[in-house]
């Protein structure tokens, strides 16, 4: 089975955000939303001598995702390719996966109320097409590819060219997304924008947020069923026995 | 988000999620887009003019997504932030939908809609009573881009001089002409830059990547990629400063100082392409002399960086040549000496045998169009009213000098201008000085717009023309030579124009017909326009409509060029005029001359101004995918220098410049990456059109701030970095 996996050359990456527009324009992501983002450290350092850098963020796709245990529906789930996906159908919006995710890859659609982010671009390589962001990219700076061929593109920039991921002592959940750069781009991005601890929901919000709502959901869904039992039977009539 | 979160609202989204489960497989899901009404069109952007190669998707008449298209010869299925919006431009509410004519005062923005058919009997019966009352010179042209092609035939047929567009007196003009003195020709569009194969790339002021051309940024990062040394001239830290191995935050106005110190590295320490030099320039003597005592030393005093660092730089050229990318900018008009500047970056890619070598300035390759035999334009019985070829000796009579026209539209000299034509540019954010520009609209007797979007410069329109989108319309082929293979590439509607909009040519052919001038339009429609153009060419219309473009065989570099390519250095001399004699002749300077610029007073910051990625001019700042992505400009400013100021990041301010003159709010952000004399922001923000709702009011504009412009003697550019601004509290907040 094959691991998928991205490599972003942060020494190419110009930060033009076309991977953005291409994902969200892909997608129907609403505006001011993204499934992958830009983000500039800014400059660092004291003047004239500055670094700076873009990191590019979107679902690292981890080995150990911290956004599947959280989701009370089971909507967020990992395939075998290693792909973390979200069935749309069972997400109930409850917005857990989110906070869990230690990269902010997540957002809940204010237009479909469901939580989105990136899947790797899954129904263009079923169509045997390459990610959005990965064809549109004006630098060339995004590899797509899986981790397990050792003739693909991304194998020889992870275990040759030693591509790294953002990680830190405290978060290490196993990111498949890297990142290359020849000054010290990745080391910068991760000092920047290091993982957070994943945050799990809280009793209350468990309450607020999966229970009760699925309680009153199906609460009301009961008296819905009744009433249409009962109108279709008004309408239909009694059923006659003939015996 | 997950912070303002009501019950009800998460109950809402169950129910939505119960409700919605079923109908969920009868819709198709974004990105598996497909079904049996969807196709697909080949045809160029328009979201800026770079024209990348797209492919618009159809689906039930709608285009739902653009992507690059890879047989494009040279953007290969690239695209950036903002072709890959472009469907929310065509989709954008608010559109012009309908032809419009005033009814308040101008500037009030009151219109009546009419039929198409009055607009252009009324437009027709205008210009008639022009020509006959002032003559047709009376009547200016303000076109921007391939575009306009139809329309500039109009013009020419009407029997107007009068055509400027803002891409030379307020962009590339200076470039044009400082290298067209030096090599024989300009460089064109796209730029003919050999990025790829540079092993030293330099960019002074060039801010690559923050600036995007989808193909100059593919070129830019394999070059790279591939070992090219980046040295970076910037006052600021820009994107490709981070990439570079060298950062010379020069002191702005101060780059003509570092070329001569370049050169004279260069020439003192033998490191010039000798042989290169022996065979094709002239002047080499001249040169030597002239830079003899513009030493790194001298030159560290007016550019304030260290010598050391210029001596460097200058050998890491030199070690690399000839391949040597010196890129030529693309907005040069900075400081009103800017064709000289030009002309030291030109001499400097000679020094170093740059030109027309691999890694340097690509050579273009022309290929055999055919066309329509049009009838002689008439002979305009008075010359150009902007100065071009006279006041402004060296500036182009084709593209004209925008300011020049608006001059004599305020002056009446050399002879009263009455009307303008504006198609496909926005002259109140392009050109500079808008006070001038507005004054100078209030006199005429005719004001027109052609546009895609109410735009502040609309409310001041006598009739405003609603045009079809980009990709709602057919246009002239985009044909270019200055590629490494050159190539042409179709525009062609992937959907029928939306609301009450009408094609450019459309336009233009129908005013041709009310102006009795259609035998210059002698063809029925588009096809047969392309048809003929495409005659010589060996690909069949189908074929290349599907394709999207035919690219031909290059010979970018010496060694392959062949006769019929024509001399190469198309000068006076045959030969690369480092000394220029045609400079000499008009009284200025035959060899760049540094002399300094102002710096600003205590207390005021020099404005600067740029571009950002998603962002083109003040087009797009309204589509929303765009606008999502940034909604609004910063000032950047040094974080020292806002300390004293007071500022933190992310404080909102005002900026006012020498005259008084102020901007809108917009945040400050404090940064270590830019020189503490100086402002910087990106163009096309703060614009005042209330039918833009997304951009309206939001941010400030730096054409609003630019009230003094350095005018250069040679070609009439207006120089634009010489404005002063200091950050003040907005209105009615406490400081």
């Amino acid at each position: 089975m094959a691991r998928y996996a991205m490599v972003t050359d942060l020494t190419k990456c110009v930060g033009c955000q076309a991977c953005t527009a291409a994902c969200n324009s892909e997608w129907d992501v609403p505006p001011g939303y993204a499934r992958t983002r830009v983000l500039p450290t800014g400059a660092v350092g004291s003047f004239p001598n500055l670094r700076s850098a873009f990191y590019v963020a979107q679902c690292n796709h981890c080995d150990d995702p911290p956004c599947v245990k959280p989701c009370p529906s089971g909507a967020t789930f990992q395939g075998a390719d290693g792909i973390v996906k979200i069935d749309k159908d069972l997400c109930i919006g409850c917005g857990f996966c989110v906070q869990a995710c230690p990269y902010e890859a997540r957002y809940l659609n204010p237009a479909t109320e469901k939580v989105d982010k990136c899947d790797f671009c899954a129904g263009r390589l079923e169509r045997g097409l390459q990610p959005a962001c990965v064809t549109t990219c004006t630098a060339h700076a995004k590899y797509f590819g899986d981790l397990e061929d050792p003739s693909s593109e991304v194998y020889q920039l992870v275990y040759g060219k030693g591509a790294s991921r953002i990680e830190s002592d405290e978060v290490k959940v196993g990111p498949n997304v890297y990142y290359l750069g020849s000054k010290g781009e990745p080391e910068l991005v991760a000092q920047t924008f290091p993982p957070r601890q994943p945050r799990m929901p809280s009793a209350g919000q468990w309450w607020e947020r999966a229970l009760k709502p699925l309680a009153l959901l199906m609460v009301g869904t009961t008296f819905l069923g009744q009433a249409i039992a009962f109108f279709t039977q008004l309408r239909k009539g009694e059923p006659q026995f003939d015996d | 988000m997950s912070n303002g979160f009501s019950r009800r609202d998460w109950f809402r989204a169950g129910a939505l999620a119960a409700a919605a489960a079923p109908a969920a497989h009868a819709t198709p899901t974004p990105g598996q887009r497909g079904g049996k009404r969807a196709f697909q069109i080949a045809t160029n952007c328009e979201m800026c003019f770079w024209r990348c190669g797209v492919l618009a998707k159809v689906q039930d008449g709608k285009v739902t997504r653009i992507e690059g298209n890879p047989q494009h010869p040279l953007t290969q299925g690239r695209l950036c932030a903002r072709g890959n919006a472009g469907q929310f431009t065509l989709y954008d509410p608010d559109r012009l939908k309908r032809p419009q004519l005033r009814v308040g005062e101008r500037g009030e923005g009151r219109f009546r809609d009419i039929s198409w058919e009055e607009a252009l009997d009324w437009l027709a019966a205008r210009l008639q009573e022009l020509k006959q009352k002032y003559g047709p010179e009376s009547v200016a042209f303000f076109p921007h881009g391939v575009a306009s092609t139809f329309f500039a035939t109009l013009m020419k047929a009407y029997g107007t001089p009068n055509s400027a567009e803002p891409a030379f007196a307020q962009c590339r003009g200076p470039r044009e002409v400082g290298y067209a003195l030096t090599f024989g020709r300009g460089l064109g569009s796209p730029e003919p830059l050999d990025l790829e194969n540079a092993r030293a790339i330099v960019l002074i002021g060039s801010h690559i990547g923050e600036n995007v051309f989808t193909s100059q940024i593919t070129q830019f990062a394999e070059g790279l990629a591939r070992g090219a040394k980046l040295i970076v001239v910037d006052p600021r830290y820009s994107t490709a400063a981070a990439k570079a191995d060298w950062w010379l935050p020069v002191r702005p106005g101060a780059d003509i100082a570092l070329l001569l110190a370049w050169m004279n590295v260069i020439l003192s320490e033998g490191l010039e392409d000798k042989e290169y030099l022996a065979r094709y320039a002239t002047g080499l003597d001249e040169l030597r002399n002239h830079v003899r005592p513009f030493t790194p030393e001298w030159a560290s005093k007016e550019t304030e960086l260290p010598a050391a660092l210029i001596r460097e730089t200058a050998r890491a050229m030199a070690a690399a040549r000839p391949a040597v990318l010196i890129h030529p900018g693309r907005h040069v008009t900075w400081y009103g000496d800017d064709t000289q500047r030009a002309r030291a970056m030109a001499i400097l890619t000679a020094l170093l045998g740059a030109y027309g070598r691999k890694g340097g300035i690509l050579l273009p390759t022309s290929f055999p169009r055919g066309g329509f035999k049009l009838p002689p334009f008439p002979e305009p019985k008075r010359g150009r009213a902007d100065g071009a070829g006279e006041r402004y000796p060296l500036a182009s009579e084709e593209q004209g000098v925008t300011n020049g026209l608006v001059e004599a539209t305020l002056t009446g000299e050399p002879y009263p201008i009455k009307g303008w034509i504006v198609y496909g540019q926005n002259v109140l954010e392009s050109i500079p000085q808008r006070d001038r520009t507005l004054a100078a609209i209030r006199q005429l007797d005719l004001m027109v717009v052609v546009d895609i979007l109410p735009v502040e410069q609309t409310l001041y329109a006598d009739l405003v023309l609603p045009e079809a989108t980009y990709l709602e319309r057919y246009d002239a082929p985009h044909i270019v030579e200055t590629a490494a293979r050159p190539f042409l590439a179709v525009r062609q509607p992937a959907v029928p124009p939306l609301h009450d909009s009408r094609p450019g040519w459309w336009i233009a052919k129908e005013l041709a017909k009310r102006l009795g001038l259609e035998a210059w339009f002698p063809w029925r429609n588009p096809d047969e326009h392309l048809s003929k153009i495409i005659e010589p060419l060996g690909i069949r219309l189908a074929e290349l409509k599907a394709r999207g473009a035919v690219a031909f065989e290059g010979r970018p570099y010496i060694e392959l060029r062949k006769p019929e390519d024509g001399p190469l250095f198309p000068t006076e001399s045959g030969k690369i005029e480092l000394y220029s004699k045609t400079l000499k002749e008009l009284g200025y300077d035959p060899l760049p001359v540094y002399r300094p610029v102002a710096d600003p007073p205590p207390g005021w910051l020099r404005l600067l101004y740029g571009r950002a990625p998603m962002h083109s001019f003040a087009r797009t700042e309204n589509n929303a995918l765009l606008n999502g992505l940034m909604e609004e400009n910063a000032v950047w400013i040094n974080d020292e220098t806002a300390r004293a100021f007071g500022l933190r990041d992310g404080d909102r301010v005002v900026l006012e410049n020498q005259d008084g003159q102020k901007s809108l709010p917009a945040p400050v952000r404090t940064t270590p990456g830019i020189r503490k004399d100086c402002a910087y922001m990106v163009h096309g923000f703060g614009q005042q059109a209330p039918g833009l709702r997304k951009a309206n009011g939001r941010g400030a504009s730096d054409t609003g701030l630019i009230t003094r412009v350095a005018v250069d003697p040679l070609m009439g550019g207006t120089g634009m970095r010489v404005n002063f601004v200091r950050p003040l509290p907005p209105d009615g907040m406490e400081s």
